[in-house]
């Protein structure tokens, strides 16, 4: 009986996880790391623009496979999806800013399929609408209620700072 | 010749002088007639609104103008026909909200029915997410960092300095002069807002949203979650294609998500311990 449970379970890992594997591609070159930490071993450096198989997040890190090597690489520095069809693959610096200036349309454009979109015509143009803003607020929840939420599912509050913008 | 730009100038400044005092004035009369402020509201009430001065306080005008902003986006995408659903948003989000240090206001959340990729905070607590984020997003811990991220906007003040900056030019308009009766207070309110909820499309500096962001992170991680959940979420939608209309206002009002995930990850990347051991929360998650 263990021995068929313990089969299950190898064939879990080696042929259902990588179906859950998402394609991705480097942005911004990086060591590949042995462990989800700053300071653990770096294994191989991975280029802008190569391929890799993202695995799971831990924390900031994503574990990837990638020409044979598995290990956990910063998640800031991965775009997911396939590179190939991505117009800027391999170009951060184009890559980035070329998607966050340009090509964003006009703003008028009208969702192909009919579905409601939000742009800035239909923002400037928005009326008053009272009834909704009425039932918006009935569904407020009061700091007690909210406070059984979280402990039913076992969520603890912690006292944190608030932290400061990285130095240039 | 001099002389008369010198007479000119003092003319001019002899106005001025008498139209501060007259500001003041009414200030301190309205004042007068209302219950000592509360300290937080002191705090808030660094310019006088123009509702402090046609009465009210700080954080009643606060709320007036949210939820005056928030009727006008409900105008344009009501919300999800979904009570359960938005239900759920609110208990997150007050449980998210309440890490804040806000239990002055009563927080609200909805999902709106729209397939835009979008999230809007309007001041006051009103705060709407739409349905084409909400489908993007795979468990709770997610949810909560963008009503996080969104939370920030809010206690921050964002939008309504925005707001208050405009307002400040329209003083010399005449506007203030009239004593106010209850139309003319919400005729205020709307000259404030201007066109719609046009405030939403117009987008705030790009320092407000990496701000908002490192905030949101720290209110989710507060409250238990994993922060590094709306991280995920900007490299979910950072790779959603810039020409796909769903994005159109959300790359038009905020920097790149991908270099929000880029700014965000640094400033974490020193506090990695304090961010450990947040819970992601699958079971429960609203699926839409």
């Amino acid at each position: 009986m263990k021995t068929v449970q313990w089969l299950i379970g190898v064939i879990l890992v080696v042929f259902v996880a990588p179906l859950f594997a998402e394609p991705g591609y480097i942005i911004r070159s990086s060591d590949l790391m042995d462990e989800p930490y700053r300071d653990a071993t770096p294994l191989a450096e991975l280029k802008e623009g190569a391929t890799v198989e993202i695995l799971k997040r831990k924390g900031g890190w994503l574990q990837i496979e990638s020409a044979g090597k598995r290990g956990w690489v910063r998640m800031s520095k991965i775009r997911k999806g396939k590179a190939a069809t991505q117009p800027t693959a391999g170009k951060e610096a184009s890559g980035v800013l070329g998607l966050a200036s340009g090509r964003a349309g006009t703003g008028n454009v009208v969702s192909a399929t009919g579905v409601r979109g939000l742009n800035e015509e239909q923002l400037k143009e928005a009326k008053f609408n009272a009834s909704e803003v009425k039932k918006l607020e009935s569904f407020a929840v009061s700091e007690q209620k909210a406070t059984r939420f979280a402990q039913a599912a076992k969520l603890v509050a912690r006292e944190l700072e608030f932290i400061p913008a990285a130095a240039e | 010749m001099g002389y008369r730009i010198l007479l000119a100038i003092l003319l001019l400044l002899s106005t001025l002088t008498v139209h501060a005092f007259d500001l003041g004035g009414l200030v301190k009369e309205i004042t007068k007639e209302q219950s000592p402020a509360s300290e937080t509201e002191q705090q808030q009430a660094k310019q006088p609104g123009l509702l402090d001065l046609l009465g009210g306080t700080p954080v009643e005008e606060e709320i007036a103008i949210g939820r005056e902003i928030c009727g006008r986006l409900l105008g344009a995408a009501p919300l999800v026909d979904d009570k359960r659903l938005q239900r759920y948003i609110n208990q997150v989000g007050a449980w998210v909200a309440k890490q804040s240090g806000r239990s002055d206001l009563i927080w609200h959340f909805g999902v709106i029915e729209s397939h835009d990729i979008n999230a809007f905070a309007a001041p006051g607590g009103y705060i709407l997410v739409t349905k084409g984020l909400y489908k993007k997003l795979h468990n709770e811990a997610e949810l909560a960092g963008v009503l996080a991220h969104e939370v920030g906007h809010v206690i921050k003040q964002h939008h309504l300095k925005i707001l208050k900056q405009g307002q400040l030019i329209d003083m010399g308009g005449g506007i203030l002069k009239k004593r106010a009766s209850g139309d003319d207070k919400g005729q205020a309110i709307g000259k404030m807002i201007g066109s719609g909820a046009e405030i939403l499309a117009r987008g705030l500096d790009k320092n407000a949203e990496y701000e908002a962001d490192r905030i949101g992170v720290v209110l989710a991680a507060r409250a238990g979650y994993d922060a590094y959940a709306l991280p995920s979420v900007l490299q979910e939608i950072g790779h959603v294609s810039a020409g796909d209309s769903s994005v159109a206002l959300l790359f038009k009002t905020h920097p790149h998500p991908e270099k929000r995930l880029i700014e965000l990850d640094a400033a974490m990347d020193g506090y990695a311990e304090q961010f450990d051991n947040g819970k992601t929360i699958v079971g429960r998650f609203y699926k839409l």
